[in-house]
């Protein structure tokens, strides 16, 4: 090679020259070994948050949603706080899987996997808390247009109806996406194991793979097309939540910024969450020479750029805010920072602007404590986020006689508890019985995996 | 290999361009002459579309280093070159401050005395203040360009990674200037042209259709200079298609930010904000207005949708062509609309006084174009990404 | 049963799966595994270039070049993808359009009950669906032809290698080229590490054309048939009506002429502020009187095609949850509210217009008024209506000619 590779940003993904069989060893151990200690005391405790959150759940269910902290005036609480928050969160998934896919990062191949499962399990979360939050949910098979004897039909203007269409799809569509992936991983795994009943489960599961290259043709091809439709797709989810609140005339919400500003934040966010999980997880599962420093500092890197657009965001609502010459809007935005809740505002700002620009430090990009705490606080900031639209934009009507104040029950936090029990609980239970890391990409871009004469002269 | 281009543009593209230039400044000053107020509305269009290439180039640069890709590097050149307007911005703004008072409402002071919004916009759009932000723009602009374009040059000397390294930190500084100079650019040049209207996603808007119009010249002046033999021969297929790509790709997120903006404000129905939709479907100028849904999105992304189009140089050629006339097009919906409402007709004009202002886009960077390719190489000849961008397969 | 289960369990634990795929004496390939992906392409050429049709190339991920090598054609996934695709756009568009348009128009904001810009999310998230759905559907089933799971070359040494680390080719002896000692030479000649001979597994020589048709496959079919349908209607006309799922009845709340203890006056309904009227509201002249006043208001609209079908409509919508849809008075509430009695008796049939019109606008009984819910126009349309099922519901057969 006849230039430094460090300026290229063209390192080798996997730095030592695994064998094949070390990368199926190392990728499918925990699937093929019994759990450890560590692993069962990390599902009791997320076990414990989800048992919590069912209890919650269970409540809600028979009391209604009377047990929750929302009232008159702030009549979307922590339901569709946490909703957005969890929809964002999947965001990353999608974008790690599809839009690196499409910008060609091959370093993507390491997370790929585990960010799509990430993804799944994040939006049944999120769709947890828009289900139980239409108050009757054993009813929601009402929001899907579906021909009847009232002869009514759902109302395809309500933006809320946006939502079930695109959350929806986006829940199939990331599946698909996933299970498509996992096809190939199956066939791996049906081969090597030892066991009848895995043996026939994989067999079943890998449809008969036979890794022949006529199928790899069109499989190629159909993962392009699924990257390329999950791209807009991403795009368009975050674009509809944002919808939900930008299409109203409430000052704070109705601001023509929020699509690709909640886009951006969602990919913030997940980012945030993958980061946090995946430091655990290469280092429990010993993958730190497949999931290397090197991916970490990427993915560090966009951290810090989409925060910096996040904080674009405010600083442009701020400034339109003023420059309208509309005082309800100034007046929302003086609230916002100055208000009973400035504090969750400057929560906001610090976690989301501030502290993120420590990472253009490259010490802090690749030092794994201070980045921990740091994801940490992107998760925190980008929560309160939520919060800090959907709360304070509604607790100060255009009526001040119906001002009020927001206070969360047990009940909410309990839930918003649980659905971190879920999520977590799906995570440890996804990393015990599906190879975690896309184990045919990963071979596909360990050096020396392509043929040299297809392109003389340097890698791509 | 030897990297040094084979050949000299020919010299009849400075010749072709300088007639176009004399052409087009003839049919601009009779414009001016004829109808003043109009044709200081053509020449704000006119000088947003410089701003957009020589801009938009610039951040392409910036965004080969930030992202680290190498397919780019052979075609950076072209981008440094058409970024190249950037110290001309300068010299073409002050028609602009001349006609101010026929553009910008808010500078009549008796306006501004009886009106409660504008009174309250003063601190911010008033003359002096307009005039530090141009110039703090221009200033930033100018700087880094002659930074970048510095390291990038030096780099063909003696090939010292220090310069890759350079310009990697400078980009990183310059994405959020850039993204901030160009909003409040925009907000300045054009939002304030109606100052009652406001909307939080137009520099998102503006940035949209800047990266859209960089790309497609950067692939138009490729392409041309591919078909006359002036490409290294390992340029082929790969490249073009990625190039194609962005274009599409881009086209499409500005597709994606009108829709937002479209849509938030159609469906809140506040009449603070709709009359400045009102304003581009009254008459005909509905008619532009779906035209512009057309041409700048629908068709393009049909067209550009398979791949086999990405891959042939003639119809990428004429796509390219397409979106740059798309961005004129949308440049005329943003600024005209004013021009039209004020002097009461209903609907777009579009005649001779325009004609003159695209002819003098297209002579100033065929002419700059040409003079900074014959004094420079026309490919970074010692960038340590260049092998690789030249070897580029997919 | 149990016992039974148990023991397959252990026996496919123990690996002595009962269903241990058994091969015949046919060959059914010769295969060759290579250590590097060079070697591979390179193989590949050389048999696409001798001019074999039936052979298949097996590698642990894609390996680039290989399409080519092979001679193969561009794959046509993106055809079927963008057809299903567009297929999508028109039928969210379509459906918007009627739903929204034409069958059922609800004024919202002001805003056209049918809207380009409003639709676009839905046509596009639709678009997507349909698009990820064809195109992982003609991926796995079209153009991989999976599943196939009897594919002779599963379980083989082979097969086992090419999933982990070596790179394959393999040359079915269906091949009209196809001589074994020749193919083992070529391999052999081109550096292969390994030849093998692959044999048809016995279950394919069963030739079991369509497994669909098979008595184990029906009967479970059947059972799933009928083990659906069971949970489904149990689930809609029971289990959502038990506790805890409560109805909107049975919240707490006040009912109208309920005592409420939140105003001075003991009042649960409450009069509009003093002087204040509806946008829109026009008073009805004989609110609260008795049917008798009424009988002389007539109909003012044309009894046509649009009026009955306006009639249906709004018939179909807020009457004929209690008076059926045919006025029969068989209520679908499930006696959550007292049935009606019929509406075509001929105590109603000899009702005025003015009469029918009277009940709906003020109330009878247990009926509360619905002029809040339904229009004057369409009071009188679904007045047409009622008019039209009675003399429907009451046919003679002279009517026949």
């Amino acid at each position: 090679m006849s230039y430094d590779a460090t300026y290229t940003k063209e390192l080798p993904l996997v730095p030592e020259r695994n064998s094949f069989k070390e990368i199926d060893d190392v990728i499918l151990k925990p699937v093929d070994s019994k759990p450890t200690k560590k692993w069962w005391i990390a599902i009791s405790i997320s076990g414990t948050a989800l048992a919590i959150g069912l209890f919650c759940w269970t409540m809600t269910v028979m009391y209604g949603i009377g047990l929750w902290g929302n009232n008159n005036t702030i009549g979307w609480g922590f339901d569709i706080v946490n909703f957005v928050f969890w929809i964002g969160i999947g965001h990353a998934g999608t974008l790690i899987s599809a839009i690196l896919f499409l910008f060609r990062q091959k370093w993507r191949t390491a997370i790929a996997r585990f960010a799509e499962a990430m993804t799944i399990f994040a939006v049944l979360c999120a769709t947890m808390f828009v289900a139980l939050h239409t108050g009757r949910p054993w009813l929601d098979g009402y929001l899907f247009p579906y021909p009847n004897q009232n002869a009514i039909w759902v109302n395809f203007l309500s933006p809320l109806n946006w939502d079930v269409f695109a959350v929806n799809t986006y829940f199939i569509i990331s599946f698909v996406f996933w299970t498509i992936g996992l096809i190939p991983d199956f066939a791996t795994m049906r081969d090597r194991t030892k066991s009848g009943i895995k043996k026939i489960v994989y067999s079943v599961l890998s449809l008969g793979w036979s890794n022949s290259n006529r199928n790899w043709q069109h499989y190629e091809r159909a993962y392009l097309i699924l990257a390329g439709i999950s791209t807009p797709l991403v795009l368009s989810v975050h674009t509809i939540v944002s919808f939900d609140f930008a299409v109203s005339i409430i000052p704070g919400w109705h601001t023509t910024i929020f699509p690709p500003y909640f886009v951006a934040g969602a990919i913030f966010s997940g980012f945030g969450m993958v980061l946090t999980v995946m430091i655990f997880v290469r280092k429990i599962f010993d993958m730190e020479h497949i999931i290397t420093l090197d991916h970490i500092e990427k993915m560090n890197k966009i951290l810090l750029a989409t925060g910096t657009m996040v904080g674009y965001a405010y600083g442009m609502e701020m400034f339109m805010a003023w420059y309208s010459g509309y005082i309800f809007e100034q007046f929302a935005f003086l609230n916002r920072a100055f208000g009973p809740y400035w504090w969750a505002y400057w929560i906001m700002v610090a976690c989301n602007v501030g502290f993120p620009q420590l990472f253009w430090f490259k010490k802090i990009r690749r030092n794994i404590p201070i980045m921990f705490v740091l994801v940490l606080l992107v998760n925190v900031g980008m929560w309160f986020e939520r919060f800090v639209i959907i709360v304070t934009s509604l607790h100060r009507d255009f009526l001040p006689s119906s001002w009020a104040m927001y206070f969360p029950t047990m009940y909410d936090y309990g839930i918003l508890l649980g659905s971190f029990g879920l999520f977590f609980t799906l995570i440890l239970l996804f990393v015990r019985v599906l190879p975690s890391v896309a184990i045919s990409e990963i071979k596909a871009v360990v050096p020396g995996a392509q043929p040299t004469h297809h392109n003389e002269g340097g890698s791509h | 290999m030897e990297l040094q281009n084979k050949k000299e543009i020919s010299g009849k593209v400075t010749t072709i361009g300088f007639i176009l230039l004399g052409v087009g400044a003839i049919l601009i000053a009779a414009s001016f002459m004829v109808n003043k107020e109009r044709a200081f509305f053509d020449y704000l269009i006119m000088y947003m579309f410089i701003i957009s290439i020589a801009l938009g180039s610039l951040a392409l640069v910036a965004l080969e280093y930030l992202v680290g890709a190498n397919w780019s590097t052979p075609f950076r050149r072209i981008s440094e070159f058409l970024s190249s307007m950037i110290p001309l911005l300068i010299l073409l703004v002050i028609p602009v401050i001349l006609g101010m008072h026929d553009l910008y409402h808010w500078t009549h002071q008796e306006a501004v005395e009886t009106d409660p919004i504008l009174k309250g916009k003063e601190p911010y759009l008033n003359n002096q203040f307009f005039f530090i932000r141009l110039g703090i723009y221009f200033v930033v602009w100018f700087l880094f360009f002659i930074a970048f374009i510095k390291n990038s040059k030096n780099q063909d000397k003696d090939g010292n990674v220090i310069y890759t390294k350079r310009n990697t930190t400078l980009s990183t500084v310059f994405a959020p200037v850039f993204m901030i100079t160009l909003t409040f650019c925009a907000v300045d040049l054009m939002m304030s042209l109606e100052p009652h209207w406001y909307s939080t996603i137009y520099g998102v808007y503006y940035f949209a259709g800047t990266i859209v119009a960089a790309f497609a010249s950067l692939t138009l002046i490729s392409v041309l200079l591919k078909q006359n033999g002036y490409l290294d021969p390992r340029i082929g297929n790969d490249h073009f298609y990625s190039m194609g790509t962005m274009m599409f790709g881009f086209n499409i997120f500005w597709a994606y930010i009108a829709f937002s903006q479209l849509v938030l404000q159609w469906y809140a129905d506040i009449p603070e904000e709709t009359f400045w939709y009102m304003m581009r479907w009254e008459g005909s100028w509905k008619y532009v207005s779906l035209g512009l849904l057309f041409f700048h999105f629908v068709l393009p992304f049909l067209i550009l949708l398979p791949r086999s189009v990405k891959t042939n140089l003639n119809r990428l050629k004429v796509m390219s062509i397409w979106l740059l006339v798309a961005h004129y097009l949308d440049l005329y919906w943003l600024i005209m609309p004013t021009y039209t409402h004020k002097a009461g007709l209903h609907g777009p004009v579009f005649g001779w006084n325009e004609i003159g202002f695209p002819l003098v886009i297209i002579g100033l960077f065929m002419i700059i174009f040409r003079r900074k390719s014959t004094k420079n190489n026309l490919m970074p000849v010692k960038d340590p990404k260049l092998e690789a961008g030249l070897n580029f397969h997919l | 049963m149990i016992n039974k289960l148990i023991n397959i369990f252990k026996k496919v634990n123990e690996d002595q799966n009962p269903w241990k795929d058994e091969r015949s004496e046919n060959v059914y390939a010769v295969a060759a595994l290579f250590n590097t992906p060079n070697e591979i392409i390179h193989a590949a050429e050389k048999v696409s270039g001798d001019g074999y049709k039936d052979f298949d190339v097996n590698t642990p991920y894609p390996v680039h070049g290989m399409d080519d090598a092979m001679k193969l054609k561009p794959t046509r996934l993106g055809w079927f993808s963008f057809a299903l695709g567009l297929t999508g756009t028109l039928t969210a568009l379509s459906m918007i359009f009627y739903m929204n348009g034409i069958d059922y128009n609800n004024i919202i904001g002001g805003k056209p009950f049918f809207n380009f810009p409003p639709s676009i999310p839905v046509t596009f998230a639709l678009t997507i669906l349909f698009t990820g759905l064809t195109t992982a559907g003609v991926l796995i089933a079209l153009f991989s032809k999976l599943p196939w799971l009897n594919n002779p070359l599963l379980d083989s040494d082979y097969s086992k290698a090419t999933s982990q680390d070596k790179y394959g080719i393999y040359i079915k002896s269906s091949d009209p080229k196809f001589n074994q000692s020749e193919v083992e030479n070529l391999f052999k000649s081109l550096g292969s590490s390994a030849v093998s001979l692959i044999y048809d597994s016995k279950v394919n020589e069963k030739k079991i054309k369509t497994p669909i048709f098979e008595a184990g496959f029906i009967k479970i079919l059947i059972g799933v048939a009928i083990a659906t349908s069971a949970i489904t209607y149990i689930t809609l006309n029971w289990l959502i009506f038990q506790p805890p799922f409560d109805w909107m009845v049975l919240q707490p709340k006040v009912l109208p002429q309920e005592k409420s203890k939140i105003f001075a006056d003991g009042f649960g309904m409450r009069e509009p502020v003093a002087g204040t009227v509806a946008r829109g509201y026009m008073p009805y002249e004989y609110k609260g009187m008795p049917d008798s006043v009424v009988k002389l208001l007539s109909n003012p609209l044309p009894v046509n095609e649009k009026t009955l079908l306006t009639g249906q409509k709004r018939y179909d919508t807020y009457c004929s949850p209690c008076h059926g849809n045919y006025g029969k008075g068989d209520s679908r509430l499930r006696g959550q509210f007292p049935n009606p009695p019929s509406l075509l008796t001929d105590k109603l049939i000899n009702w005025t217009d003015g009469n029918i019109y009277h009940v709906i606008t003020n109330g009878q009984n247990v009926m509360s008024s619905y002029a809040k819910q339904i229009s004057r126009d369409d009071r009188w349309a679904i007045v047409h209506y009622i008019r039209a099922l009675q003399r429907s519901q009451n046919a003679k057969d002279s009517d026949l000619n």
